[in-house]
Order: structure tokens, then sequence, then C-alpha cells
């Protein structure tokens, strides 16, 4: 049998790519349909697949008389929203600080990128004892003069920020390196021209810096927020959700959900509000870049 | 060249796909009834457990660190049946929700665990239900075997939907744990009964002393688990599902006796100061071992520490330990207790009779090493006082013999037995939020109660 030439090339083109759209149907697209449908059901996983009932849509007006859910999205949303822009903010000034006036770079960059590639637990572990009543952090402030200071994690206003911070931290050298390197790319020529013209550094930063990045901050902006609606580990090993619904996230109570109530239609219904949310701030944001993303 | 490439390409697909048909295979299992599985075994098993052949190696889960008991058993269990050809290994899981979900995708996926130990009814329900337990009444009625005899009739608390699917292998009894030398010193004597009111005043006589250097009456462990005192004190007074009204359809947790229990926790922590607050013991992650061991605190809640209080290489400390009853917030209705370890057959194991033969064995006779890591068997086939001295063995010295057995071995009549779980999970994690902000100060013991109850309400009408 002869093919034809183009049907043999395309061919060969699809067995190539077919170990990984294997993978692609068996681990993501079909678990993903099955948790849109599943989302309409009530089931009781361990009970076996002849257990899901059809519910039709009560899961998805249940989940907004539910607290743990409210406050659960409410966390998440401020959450995000301090994490995203201050990671970007720093990063960008650390960047650019590191760039100009830092000797030993490369060390330093090396620095800063060590929490992101540190095992989370073990970060998690560790910023827990920074915390404790005798940890460093809790000294810091009474150096500072604080009489009577937070109790962080075990307390239900700074409990949430003291996970922002770790966050932060951790989060930084990953922003910071990638600035870094789109900084080595800028053109020099412009910076000398700004330089004939009599600009300052501030000026600089401002007026070139910042939109030359445009493109970095919105591709770093995109992707920290998702991966912070996407919280969990922190919060299973520091707070599980407490003190109270304190800490509570989407991700956590979707865990919960699932594995300690046995409710994985609801569950899945809620990882759907997630993906939904997720899909239209991506949406916005991509829309909103011409307005402010210069390449 | 190209072929080679294609060749080795060929090769992966058909491995990845052999390692997908693995699971499908094992996916297809969890359907088919417990009991067909079970015959088919039971035929081939016939004969006294094929002794010619390989030995059947049993593999058993458990929460329990082997080194604390569960691996001298086993061997014990090796040596007695070597000659009927069956050997166990043992294998520790982490008796969290980590560890627990680890162990149910174990169950559901296929046959990697023979029999496990499920801890308290509604992990054991959850099992049962999901066909993860293999529902024992075709075994018991063939052995013969006396469940009500050999345990007692408390047994039939732990049957779910009416059926057996475990062997309820230890009896939890519990007391608070008290340094006993510290209440020679006071002149306190050791109380065999007591409310919650002379319980405060006892913790209280027992504090003193300020900052790094204080000695408190009492630890709650709070951060373990914050409520304690739900099971172990108001089920002296309302039985052993105290956020349910009789009948399980209607919560109860503002029950007086419950709003008495709870302050007592809060005002000893709050007011009088003579135990360490709930948020001392999460931010400082306080133990038993860091705080009544240490001598740090007089008393504690419970005994689950028995293998470290003997330890005293790794928990150096020269005063003697003694146990005493559970105060309680009302009328003694009840004694604090019931049964634990509830030994499980997988449904899906190919060795069920040779499991079954490893369950009746290590609740009859196979528990004394654990005995020595303090847990205390509820079968009556051992002789009391062989569990006493292994109970104590290695620390006869700094334990006191006589409470230890009054309050933790000798069995009651009158246990409080969890009757409902119905949305307790759920319940659970309101009442855990509400004992929070008591303990943190955000709202009073009546406020907080009165939400869970509302919220325990909506959840058992919805």
């Amino acid at each position: 049998m002869k093919l034809s030439r183009q049907l043999k090339t395309d061919l060969t083109g699809y067995v190539f790519i077919l170990p990984n759209i294997i993978g692609f149907l068996l681990f993501t697209l079909v678990p993903m349909v099955f948790s849109l449908i599943i989302s309409f059901t009530d089931w009781n996983y361990t009970q076996g697949f002849g257990n899901i009932q059809w519910n039709g849509g009560v899961n998805f007006v249940e989940m907004w008389g539910d607290k743990w859910f409210t406050d659960s999205l409410i966390n998440t949303i401020v959450f995000a929203v301090t994490v995203v822009p201050l990671t970007a903010v720093l990063a960008l000034v650390l960047a650019v600080v590191i760039d100009r006036f830092c000797f030993a770079r490369l060390p330093i960059r090396l620095a800063m990128f060590m929490p992101y590639i540190s095992n989370v637990v073990a970060v998690a572990i560790v910023w827990v004892m920074m915390y404790s009543p005798w940890g460093p952090f809790t000294r810091m402030v009474q150096m500072v003069g604080v009489e009577t200071p937070p109790q962080w994690l075990g307390d239900y206003t700074w409990a949430l920020p003291a996970i922002i911070i770790m966050t932060i931290w951790s989060g930084l050298g990953y922003s910071v390196m990638i600035y870094t390197s789109s900084i080595s790319s800028l053109p020099r020529d412009v910076y000398e021209a700004a330089d004939i013209d009599g600009a300052g550094e501030v000026t600089k930063f401002f007026k070139l810096t910042v939109p030359f990045l445009s493109p970095t901050t919105f591709f770093l902006v995109i992707t920290t927020f998702i991966t912070s609606f996407q919280v969990f580990a922190p919060i299973q090993i520091m707070t599980r959700g407490g003190p109270g619904t304190s800490t509570h996230v989407l991700v956590y109570y979707i865990y919960t959900a699932a594995f300690n109530f046995y409710r994985m239609g609801y569950a899945a219904s809620m990882s759907w509000i997630l993906f939904v949310i997720l899909f239209t701030i991506t949406l916005v944001q991509w829309r909103g870049q011409k307005k402010w993303v210069s390449y | 060249m190209l072929k080679k490439q294609f060749l080795s390409f060929l090769v992966t697909v058909i491995l990845i796909g052999s390692i997908f048909s693995g699971c499908g295979t094992g996916s297809d299992t969890p359907n088919s009834p417990a009991a067909e599985n079970q015959e088919s075994s039971s035929t081939e098993a016939e004969t006294p457990i094929a002794s010619s052949m390989e030995p059947i190696i049993l593999r058993m889960w458990g929460g329990v660190p082997p080194e604390s008991g569960p691996q001298a058993t086993i061997d014990l269990f090796n040596e007695t049946f070597a000659d009927r050809g069956i050997q166990a290994e043992y294998e520790r899981f982490v008796n969290d929700d980590t560890g627990n979900l680890k162990l149910e995708t174990s169950l559901m996926a296929g046959n990697d665990v023979d029999l496990y130990m499920s801890y308290g009814i509604s992990q054991l329900q959850q099992r049962a239900s999901g066909n993860m337990a293999l529902d024992l009444t075709d075994l018991i009625a063939r052995d013969g075997f006396d469940m009500f005899g050999t345990f007692s009739s408390m047994a039939e608390a732990y049957y779910i939907d009416g059926r057996p699917y475990s062997l309820p292998t230890k009896l939890d009894q519990y007391g608070i744990v008290l340094n006993k030398t510290m209440f020679d010193a006071a002149g306190i004597p050791i109380p065999s009964s007591w409310t919650v009111d002379e319980f405060r005043e006892v913790a209280k006589q027992l504090t003193h002393g300020e900052g790094q250097d204080k000695v408190y009456g009492m630890f709650w462990n709070s951060q373990q688990e914050i409520g304690y005192v739900f099971g172990y004190i108001s089920v002296q007074t309302l039985g052993g599902s105290p956020f349910y009204k009789a009948g399980g359809l209607e919560a109860n947790i503002n029950d007086p006796v419950n709003i008495r229990a709870v302050s007592l926790v809060n005002d000893m922590m709050n007011v009088d100061g003579s135990s360490p607050t709930h948020t001392d013991s999460v931010t400082q992650k306080l133990s038993q071992e860091a705080m009544f061991l240490t001598g740090k605190s007089a008393m504690t809640i419970g005994p689950w520490m028995v293998r470290s209080i003997k330890d005293k290489e790794q928990f150096p400390h020269d005063f003697e330990t003694a146990f005493a009853p559970y105060p309680t917030a009302g009328d003694k209705n009840f004694t604090q207790g019931g049964y634990g370890d509830h030994l499980c057959l997988n449904p899906k194991s190919q060795n069920i009779d040779a499991a079954w033969e490893l369950a009746k064995w290590y609740a009859q006779e196979g528990m004394l090493p654990v005995v020595a890591g303090g847990r205390v068997p509820s079968a009556n086939t051992y002789n009391p006082d062989d569990v006493v001295s292994a109970f104590l063995s290695g620390a006869e010295d700094h334990i006191d013999a006589e409470s230890a057995k009054n309050i933790l071995i000798i069995p009651a009549t009158n246990y409080a037995v969890p009757a409902y779980s119905n949305k307790l999970p759920e319940i659970d994690k309101k009442v855990n939020e509400e004992l929070e902000a008591i303990f943190t100060g955000q709202k009073t013991v009546e406020e907080a109660l009165n939400a869970a109850n509302d919220f325990a309400n909506q959840q058992l009408a919805g």
C-alpha cells in the first residue's frame, strides 16, 4: 500500500506526539471531563461508581450558602491580591538593584533562588519555627518595641499575613531571576540616549525599565496569580485553615470536602468555580494587556 | 537509525500501556461482591493452609510504630504459624488524615493489604460501606467464633448496619494521667471520683511559679485535639455521642453538660492559668512529653504516651505516675471507654482465610507485646495479671500499679459507646472552630456552642 507523501508526514508527526497525547488524555482531559460530570452529582467515592447520584446543579447553589466556601474564597482573593503585586514590585526593584548596584550578583541571585527550589514542606516547617513565640520573627517585632507581639500562626488577624509573607519570600527568587534575565537583554543604546538627555536613575527606571519589562511583568502576574489561587501546602502544614477560618483557602477546602467529608461531587463543583475564576482573571488580563504592555 | 528509534519508541508505548492496563484490572475488581471473593479463596485454602507450597505472606497495616510492639507480635506469629505455612509482615501507616488516605487508596486499588487497623467508628463505618472491610459474618459462623463471649456484648456497638466488619481488639479505657509525686507533696490524695469543680480546684492548687519555671496543674494537649473534653468528660453523663440528642437527628452540642465541660477547660486556660492556653499549645507545639514528663504540668489528659512514660532514657524523669478517672460534669451515667484498634480484613485480599487466622490469633493471644506499649487487649482470653505486668514491664518503679490496673485495665460494664455519626466530620470541624473561638477569647462558651449547635442542626436537617 502506498501512502501519499502528505499523509505519511502527518502520520509521522502524530506518532511523535502520541506519547504526550496519551498522557494528556489519560491524566488531564479524561479527569477534567469526569470532574465536570461529577460536579453535578453527589458522590461518596469510597462507595464505588455505583454510588454516583445526579443532583443537578445543587452543588453550585449550595456553596454560596456554605460559610467555609465563602470564607475560603475571600481568603484566597485576599491572598492572591496581596501576593501578586507585592511579589512583582519587590522582584522588579530587587532585580534592578542587583543588576545596577551590586557586587557578586550571581551568588546573590542564587541565594534568592534557593527558597524557590527548596521543598515547600521543609520551608513551611522552618517558618513555623520562625513564627513561634521564641522564634526570630517574634523577637524582631519585640526589638522594634512592640510589647505584645502577635501570635502569628495562632492569631486570627495575623495568620494569613504570616503565610503571605512566607509565600512572597519563597517565590521572590523566581521572579527576580526572570526579571534579571530580561534586564540583561534591554537595549543599551536607549539608556545611553537617556543619559545624554540627562535623565536620572529614577526617571530611567519609570520611563524606560518598567515599560520595557512590561511583557515580563505580564507573564509573571498571570503565572503568580494562578499559583497563588492554588496555594495549599503551606496552609496544610502550618495552620490547617485555622485559627477559625482565617487561613481557610479554596484548594484547602476542596481537599477537605473531598477527603474528610467524602463529598467528591461537591469538591469537584468547587474546583470548577476555581477554574472559572482563574479563567476569567486570565482573560481579563489578556484583554487588558493592550493598555499597558508594550512589546 | 530511524528504525531503531521507532522501535524504542514502540517499546515505550507498550510499556506505558501495560502500566495502565495494570491499573485497569485492579479497578475492575472493586465492584465484585465480597462474598464471592471469600468463597473462591476459602475453597482453595480448605486444606489446613498450604504447607507444602510457598508460605502465604500476609501484609498487615497498623498505625503503631513497629518497634513499640507490633513487630514483636508479628515475629511471635511467624514463629507460631511457621509450620502452617502462614507468615506475616507489618507495615506502619501514620494514623492521620494523610496516612488514612494512603491506606484507603491502597485498599481501593487492590490487594496490597490483607488486614489493617481502623481507629474509631467513623473510619470503620466509612470502610465497611465502601467495601474496604470484609463482612465477617460468614467466617464467624463457619468457625463458631464467639464474638460476645470473647469480647463482650459491647462488641455489637461496633457492628455496622448490624454486621461485624472488624474484631475490636483493644480496650480504650483511659483516665487523667497524674504526677503522683507532686500530689503527695501537696498532700492531695489520688481521687477515685471527682467533679469538674473539684478537678479545677486541684489543678489550681498544683499550679505555681512564673514564666519559664511555671508548673501547671493540667495540660489539655489541645493542639493535638481541641475537643478531648467531649470524648472524655461529657460522655460520662451524656453517653458516647455527646453531640447528638437521642435518635441522632438533632444536635445536642449546647447541652448544659457540654457547656460545663468546655467552661472547665476555658476557665483553667484563661481564668485560673492552671493550664497552658490553647494559643501557647499551638504556637509552641507543646506535647504531653514536653509538658508532663518534664514536670511542667502535674496532670494531663490521657495515657497515650505510656510508651514515653516508660522510656526513661529518652524522657528522663524521677517522679511516679498514677492515674485517676476523668472528672464528671454531671451524673456519672457511663464510664469513658469503648473498643479501639478495629482489626479489619481487606475484601480484595487473596488470602482471606489466612488473614482471618491472624486476626483471631492477634485478638486472643498475640497482643502481649503491644500491651507493653500501652494497648490493653479487649478479649477475655488474657490473664489480667499478665496484662498488668506486661503493661508495667520496665517501669514497675515509676508507674503506680494499683491505679494503672483499676483505671486502665480492669474493664467496666457501662461504657459510653458512640451511637451516631451522621455528618460527624462536618460537625467536628465546626465544633473545633468554635472551641478555638472560645479559647482565644473571641466568643463566650454559650455563644460558640449555640452557633455550633445551629450549624449541626442545619447539617442534620439537610
